[in-house]
């Protein structure tokens, strides 16, 4: 009996010794703060924005008419495709189009298209670009920074052909020309563009995987939004870790990521996260209230897959890849290569934001007189957060 | 007996349950005990989101897949057929559901899903109970065929309509309900921030606001499986052909037919788990490679569970609820999640002590004070393990549970008609 009410004390003891040291915890939300309010906590005012850069002088439009005049007939174009290939409604399809204007304007007869496949060997994408290389094909084009390790093996073993690549710079070869895209820039005029719209001054920037490439648009987003207000809350998630390619295609988690954020107040969010974008734009329509989706890619309003949420999606951070790969073809056409761009920022016209829906056309002053700061280089957007 | 003989039942005494407690007492408990712990959490941290009704919410959402694929999981291998390809019947399910909806509307994607993944469920049973193929191999083989015949088919029928063959197009989703009565006064109720009553009425309300028919006939299958598998004599007959089909035969118990009916229901409860990321808040229409595994965590949820309904419901609702938490909340509010698993460790240490168990109590006390001391060190879970939060926390949970886990005993045999010896 003694015994037992020993260890009982010793219990009571013990209890005690944990609960003390166990007791203290810390608070979420700082000190003194017993409780979050939860739901959005923005009075709907809108941002304090900050003093608007001076209006551009009417831009002097720079839109040349490329290939006009120019030959291509007797080009053989190969076109190489990242994983979905053509009807993948993003980039690949942005390139079909390269492909077919020049076609239409530049008279090419004679392509071939090769689409890579989902778990493929380094060897099997070599050998795809080698083939079209002997069977004599000239410029290639190959889409997405997954064929650069095999461009680099294969454009050496053949230098009398020219190679393009899309979203990768990494390979240094005379015959290798870079197509890639200054989304950091695309991505501050769409953080300007969600600071002037939203009514809670807090937005929201859901990556899909952490990757330098994602990250771009992370840092230009993030710089826009700070740069029109300077108070601005911004929730900033990606779904998955670099490295786990799934944070692409999985818009059930999208959602829930989406809409956590919406819980926190935000009402503007940009999604950098290609198919799981859906589930970005299905949580914002959900929400209500006046909140705000933005596209990425292409024009995601046009887009037959998300046609239910149209109402909601403000504009697009677009990267215009077919006027990319039809310039490079032009040139190559008139054998101006060298001359040609490898980086396409604003001043190009191929990273841009859209106006269809109509929900930003009230606040294109701004926009355009940051766009000039950009291209005057009077704000440099950084490409890393 | 021949080479084909089951292996020999189960000779250790099942572990005598403790009389003086009604059955399900202990489970009861260990659900009351870690609720307690988090309301504690959250009480301390002021992390009111840990129990937030849209924390609830979401956390639903994610645990539906997972349950329905382990129902399926159950099913299957209460009569004896090991079924790994539950992942490759859910993407059959997503399909149908994606296919059926566009074209007919959500109570049809439904069905289609259900007799989608069944047809899957049927491949398997024709392999593994008529021809005796090796389980893992066919269930491997299915999670292949699924990947491929639906990437055929989506190519096929949804990209004439979606220009993409990766993708269907929009399909119509189900409505949700919520409760009109009591839900304003939950939330109400919830707003207090009073310990515990709050909490409670933020589950609870997460619990019956924006829910779908699809995701309550999920839940009631739970129920409904137990009372098929375990209280009917079909039930009996089906686990019986798990446990020894030599000795089911032999009474008279048409093995085959049992398993087939088992094998084809796991798969028909896959393709409907399948069908909640399809026609559910949040979902997608078709989408290539959307299920991302989800039917291996169904797997190793019903493990978890003790291949019973019961437990796969707690380990589908951990699993989910810690995913829904660390996805709508970020990683601070995951840390309180971390104190409070700190206090629940700490609660069992003191319970081992006053058992006299000295070397769980030293264990469970060094564990606490590890993670205690990580909680201290650490502001924010990093963000490359947060996406990772709930198979840590369904490891750890496994870890201290250290239940005794019982799988069918002729799970995985393959059993011909007659041969028994």
């Amino acid at each position: 009996m003694k015994h037992r009410r020993r260890l009982g004390a010793l219990g009571v003891a013990a209890l005690a010794g944990t609960l003390m040291l166990a007791g203290c915890a810390k608070d979420v939300n700082g000190p003194g703060s017993g409780a979050s309010s939860g739901g959005g906590s923005g009075t709907g005012q809108g941002c304090k924005l900050a003093a608007q850069p001076p209006a551009a002088p009417a831009a002097a439009t720079s839109s040349q008419e490329q290939g006009k005049g120019v030959d291509g007939s007797k080009m053989r174009v190969g076109l190489a495709y990242d994983i979905g290939g053509r009807g993948d409604a993003s980039f690949n399809d942005a390139a079909y189009r390269g492909l077919e204007e020049a076609r239409a304007k530049l008279g090419v007869k004679d392509s071939r298209e090769v689409s890579a496949q989902p778990n493929e060997t380094e060897d099997q994408r070599q050998s795809r670009l080698r083939q079209l290389a002997d069977d004599g094909f000239n410029p290639i084009i190959t889409v997405g920074y997954s064929y650069a390790e095999s461009l680099k093996a294969v454009a050496k073993q053949r230098p009398k052909t020219q190679f393009a690549i899309v979203d990768d710079d990494t390979i240094k070869l005379p015959n290798v020309h870079p197509l890639v895209f200054a989304s950091e820039q695309g991505s501050f005029l769409i953080g300007v563009a969600a600071a002037y719209k939203s009514k809670n001054c807090h937005i929201g920037f859901v990556g899909g995987v952490r990757t330098p490439l994602i990250q771009a648009f992370e840092a230009g987003y993030l710089q826009g939004a700070k740069a029109a207000a300077p108070g601005i809350k911004i929730e900033d998630d990606y779904l998955k870790p670099a490295g786990d390619n799934s944070g692409f295609n999985d818009p059930s988690t999208a959602s829930l990521k989406a809409s956590g954020q919406l819980q926190k107040g935000a009402d503007v969010i940009y999604h950098a996260a290609g198919a799981s974008g859906k589930g970005v734009f299905d949580a914002v329509k959900q929400a209500g209230g006046g909140a705000l989706g933005i596209g990425v890619d292409s024009d995601q309003y046009f887009q037959p897959t998300v046609a239910n949420d149209k109402d909601i999606i403000m504009t697009s951070m677009v990267k215009k890849v077919d006027q990319a790969v039809f310039g490079y073809l032009a040139a190559f056409a008139s054998n101006k290569l060298g001359g040609y761009p490898k980086r396409f920022d604003l001043s190009t016209g191929a990273v841009g934001y859209t106006r269809s829906g109509g929900k930003i056309n009230d606040i294109t002053g701004p926009l355009d007189a940051y766009k000039q700061q950009i291209i005057d280089g009077k704000i440099q957007v950084k490409d890393k957060p | 007996m021949s080479l084909l003989s089951p292996p020999a039942p189960a000779t250790a005494p099942l572990e005598q349950p403790n009389r003086r407690m009604p059955r399900g007492s202990t489970s009861l408990i260990w659900v009351l005990v870690s609720l307690l712990a988090v309301f504690l959490a959250e009480y301390l941290t002021g992390a009111v989101d840990l129990t937030s009704t849209n924390t609830v919410q979401n956390g639903l959402l994610r645990a539906l897949p997972i349950l329905l694929a382990g129902l399926g999981g159950v099913w299957a291998e209460r009569s004896g057929v090991i079924n790994i390809g539950l992942e490759g019947m859910m993407i059959f399910g997503t399909w149908g559901a994606a296919w059926g909806g566009y074209f007919a509307g959500p109570w049809i994607g439904l069905l289609a899903a259900a007799v989608f993944g069944a047809l899957g469920g049927l491949l398997h049973a024709v392999a593994t109970v008529t021809f005796g193929v090796n389980h893992i191999v066919s269930g491997v083989a299915l999670n292949l065929l699924g990947q491929g015949v639906t990437k055929y088919l989506s190519t096929l029928i949804f990209q004439p309509i979606s220009n993409n063959p990766r993708e269907s197009p929009l399909v119509p989703k189900f409505d949700t309900y919520s409760s009109v009565g009591i839900g304003p006064w939950l939330e109400r109720l919830e707003q207090k921030n009073w310990f515990g009553i709050s909490d409670l009425a933020g589950i609870v309300h997460g619990l019956i606001t924006g829910v779908s028919p699809l995701t309550m006939l999920c839940l009631a299958l739970v129920p409904i499986t137990y009372l098929v598998l375990w209280r009917s004599r079909f039930g009996l007959r089906l686990r019986s052909c798990g446990e020894n089909p030599v000795a089911a035969e032999s009474l008279g118990v048409r093995v085959y037919l049992h398993k087939y009916v088992a094998v084809i229901a796991s798969g028909a409860l896959a393709g409907i788990g399948g069908a909640t990321l399809v026609l559910n808040r949040g979902g997608s229409g078709y989408l290539e490679g959307q299920t991302d595994g989800r039917g291996y965590i169904g797997l190793a949820a019903m493990i978890f569970g003790n291949w019973k309904p019961g437990g796969l419901l707690a380990g589908s609702a951990l699993f989910g609820y810690t995913d829904g938490l660390q996805l709508t909340t970020g990683p601070k509010i995951v840390m309180a999640l971390v104190y409070g698993v700190v206090l629940l460790i700490g609660a069992i240490a003191v319970w081992k002590l006053l058992q006299r168990k000295w070397l769980a109590c030293v264990i469970a006390g060094a564990c606490a004070g590890l993670l205690y001391w990580f909680y201290w060190a650490v502001d924010e879970i990093p963000s490359e393990l947060l996406p990772y939060t709930p198979h840590f926390v369904t490891l750890a949970v496994l870890a201290v549970s250290a239940q005794r886990l019982r799988m069918p005993a002729a799970d995985g045999f393959i059993y011909q008609r007659g041969r028994g010896g």
